[in-house]
C-alpha cells in the first residue's frame, strides 16, 4: 500500500548532502528519507532553519577565506 | 510614463467603481488623476471628448491615431477604462461610441474653468506678511523629516553623534504595518522590502507611504475615499503658500497631522490655523519632472538631477574599495549596511566591500541585486565617464557596466554561497508494490504540475500538494 510522508525535499551538492548525512548519524533527527541519488533527500520540515545555521557555521570554519585579510 | 507612477496607478485600478464615483466628485482629484496618471495620448482623448455633447463613435476616435500606433492607442484607452474615465455607450443610431464618464467629466470641467464656491483646491490663508514660511525653510523641513524617517528605518541612530529625530508613533506603526521595518522591543530592523524602499527615488517612496497610509486609514475607521481625495487635494496646492485649516473635516485634520510627521505638509504647531504643503506634496501629481527633487539633489551632490548621471557620489574600485563623497548620515548608514567602513572625513567616507560585510547584509534580507542597483544608481560621474570610455573599445555584446564587473560578480557569488540548498515543502509518496502501481499516479502528478522529483528505480516521487494525488490513488483502489 503506497504511503505519503510530509517533508522538505532538499536539493544540494553532494558535499552538502554528505554533511547532512553526517549530522543525521548523531541522533537521526533530520532525515525522513535518503533518496539514494547524489543530490536529493527529504528532511523534516521543522529542521530546516537549524540545518541551515549548522551548515553555515561548519562551512565558515572549513572553507578557507582569502579576502578576510584586511590589509589597507 | 515614469516608473514612479505605476504604484499609485496599480493601487487605484484595484479600487471598486463606486470608490471612483465618490473620488471624482472632487475637481482636484479629477485634475490630479488627469495630470499624473494618464499617458499623453489618453490626455488628448480626454480633452477632445470632454466638451463634446454627444458620445463619439469608436470608429471616429480610432481614425485619430495612425494605424502603426495602434498599441499606444489601445493602451491609452485601456488605462482610461480601468480608471473609469472613459466608457462605451451607444449613440442614437446604435453605433458604439466613447464618452467621458460623468462625475469625472463635470469635475474636470470645473477644475479647468473654475467655479464659484469649490474648496476643492484648498483655501488660501489670508494672513500674510513676515510670518510666512519661505520655500527654502519648507524644503529644509521636508528634507529633515523625510531623512529622519529613512534614517529611522536604516538605523542611523547607531551612528554616534547624529541627532535622532523624534518620530511619532503613527509613523513607526505605519512603517511596521507596511512591512518596511520590524520592531523588536527597542530594536528596529529594516526588512527586505524596506531596503528596496529606501533605494527608490523620493517620489516613489512618498507614494508608497501614502498608499500604505490610505490602506491603514480604513483599519482605524477613516474613510479611505476621504483620505485619498485629500491627498489629491494636497498635491494640487501651491508651494510656498499657506492654506486655511478651518474648512477641513476632522478626518482630514487627522491626516494632516500624520502627514506633517513625514514632512509632506508643514504647520507651525499642531494647533495652528493654517498649513503649508512642502515640495513632497506638490510634486506628487505634477507631471513636469517631479523627479527633479531638491531632496535627493541635496543629498547626492550639486547636480540636482536624482537618478541621473550627474548625481552619483560613490566610487567603487576593482579592489573592492569604496569611496563615497557624502556627509549625509542617511547615505552613510545605507552604505554601511553592506560595506566595512574604515575612515570618515568631512565630505568622504571610505571602506571596503568584503565577504563578511556582504554576508551580513544578506543575512538581514538584503539581496545582492539590491546592493548592486544601489551602487549603480549612485555611481560617481567619474566612474561613469571612465567606463563609458572603455566601452567603445570593448564591445563584447555585454552592455558596459558602470561598476567594476569583478565586484558585482563577486557580490552575486557571495550571495550564492548562502544558498547551498534548495528546499521544497511537500509530500513523498513511497512504498508502491509494483512499477505499474507507481507509474500512473506519478504521471498524474506530473500532469497536474505538482511533481518535483521522482525515481523510477525506488518507486518514489515527491509532490508539492498531495490532495489530488491521494484522491487519484483512492479512486484507483476502488476500481
Amino acid at each position: 500500500m503506497p504511503r505519503a510522508v510530509r517533508g522538505l525535499l532538499i536539493e544540494c551538492d553532494p558535499s552538502i548532502k554528505s554533511m547532512i548525512l553526517k549530522y543525521d548519524e548523531e541522533r537521526h533527527d533530520y532525515i525522513v528519507e535518503d533518496l539514494d541519488d547524489e543530490n536529493h533527500l527529504v528532511i523534516k520540515e521543522s529542521q530546516l532553519q537549524n540545518l541551515k545555521v549548522r551548515l553555515d557555521q561548519d562551512l565558515d570554519e572549513k572553507i578557507m577565506q582569502l579576502d578576510e585579510s584586511e590589509s589597507e | 510614463m515614469a516608473a514612479s507612477t505605476s504604484r499609485p496607478l496599480e493601487y487605484l485600478e484595484g479600487l471598486p467603481g463606486t470608490t471612483f464615483y465618490k473620488l471624482y466628485q472632487q475637481p482636484s482629484t479629477a485634475l490630479a488623476i488627469f495630470r499624473r496618471m494618464l499617458p499623453d495620448l489618453a490626455k488628448c482623448f480626454v480633452m477632445a471628448l470632454l466638451y463634446l455633447k454627444d458620445p463619439l463613435p469608436t470608429a471616429d476616435l480610432e481614425l485619430w491615431v495612425r494605424s502603426e500606433s495602434k498599441k499606444q492607442r489601445d493602451n491609452a484607452i485601456s488605462i482610461l477604462a480601468r480608471l473609469h474615465i472613459l466608457s462605451k455607450t451607444r449613440t442614437g443610431d446604435n453605433v458604439l461610441a466613447y464618452m467621458v464618464t460623468n462625475p469625472f467629466a463635470s469635475s474636470l470641467r470645473q477644475a479647468l474653468v473654475g467655479s464659484e464656491d469649490s474648496q476643492s483646491f484648498g483655501v488660501f490663508s489670508q494672513i500674510s506678511g513676515e510670518s510666512q514660511v519661505s520655500i527654502a525653510d519648507l524644503d529644509d523641513y521636508a528634507r529633515q523629516q523625510w531623512e529622519g524617517v529613512m534614517g529611522y528605518m536604516v538605523g542611523t541612530s547607531a551612528f554616534s553623534g547624529q541627532r535622532e529625530l523624534n518620530l511619532s508613533k503613527g509613523v513607526k506603526q505605519l512603517l511596521q504595518a507596511g512591512h518596511l521595518v520590524e520592531i523588536r522591543g527597542s530594536r528596529v530592523d529594516i526588512t527586505k522590502d524596506g531596503f528596496g524602499f529606501v533605494l527608490q527615488d523620493v517620489n516613489t517612496q512618498v507614494w508608497h507611504i501614502l498608499i500604505l497610509y490610505v490602506e491603514s486609514a480604513e483599519a482605524i475607521g477613516m474613510d479611505s475615499v476621504e483620505v485619498l481625495s485629500f491627498l489629491f487635494l494636497l498635491s494640487s496646492l501651491e508651494l510656498g503658500q499657506s492654506y486655511e485649516k478651518k474648512h477641513l473635516t476632522s478626518n482630514q485634520l487627522r491626516t494632516l497631522a500624520d502627514l506633517a510627521d513625514f514632512g509632506i505638509v508643514y504647520q507651525d504647531t499642531p494647533e495652528a490655523t493654517r498649513f503649508y504643503p512642502t515640495r513632497l506634496a506638490t510634486t506628487l501629481t505634477s507631471d513636469s519632472s517631479a523627479l527633479n527633487n531638491p531632496i535627493t539633489g541635496s543629498l547626492t551632490g550639486p547636480a540636482g538631477d536624482s537618478g541621473g548621471s550627474g548625481s552619483g557620489f560613490i566610487i567603487v574600485e576593482t579592489n573592492y574599495r569604496l569611496y563615497a563623497y557624502t556627509s549625509s548620515p542617511l547615505q552613510i548608514s545605507l552604505i554601511s549596511l553592506f560595506t566595512n567602513l574604515k575612515y570618515r572625513f568631512p565630505n568622504l567616507v571610505t571602506g571596503k566591500i568584503t565577504r563578511q560585510s556582504v554576508r551580513r547584509a544578506i543575512e538581514i534580507g538584503i539581496t545582492a541585486e539590491q546592493i548592486i542597483s544601489y551602487l549603480h544608481s549612485h555611481a560617481h560621474p567619474q566612474l561613469r565617464k571612465h567606463n563609458a570610455g572603455h566601452a567603445t573599445s570593448n564591445t563584447g555584446g555585454i552592455p558596459p557596466s558602470v561598476l567594476p564587473p569583478t565586484v558585482t560578480d563577486q557580490i552575486r557569488l557571495w550571495q550564492l554561497e548562502r544558498d547551498r540548498l534548495r528546499a521544497t515543502a511537500g509530500f513523498l509518496f513511497k512504498d508502491f508494490t509494483s512499477l505499474a502501481e507507481y507509474q500512473s499516479p506519478c504521471q498524474y502528478a506530473a500532469e497536474i504540475g505538482v511533481l518535483v522529483w521522482k525515481s523510477d528505480k525506488k518507486r518514489m516521487f515527491f509532490v508539492t500538494r498531495h490532495e489530488q494525488v491521494a484522491a487519484f490513488l483512492r479512486s484507483r483502489n476502488q476500481q
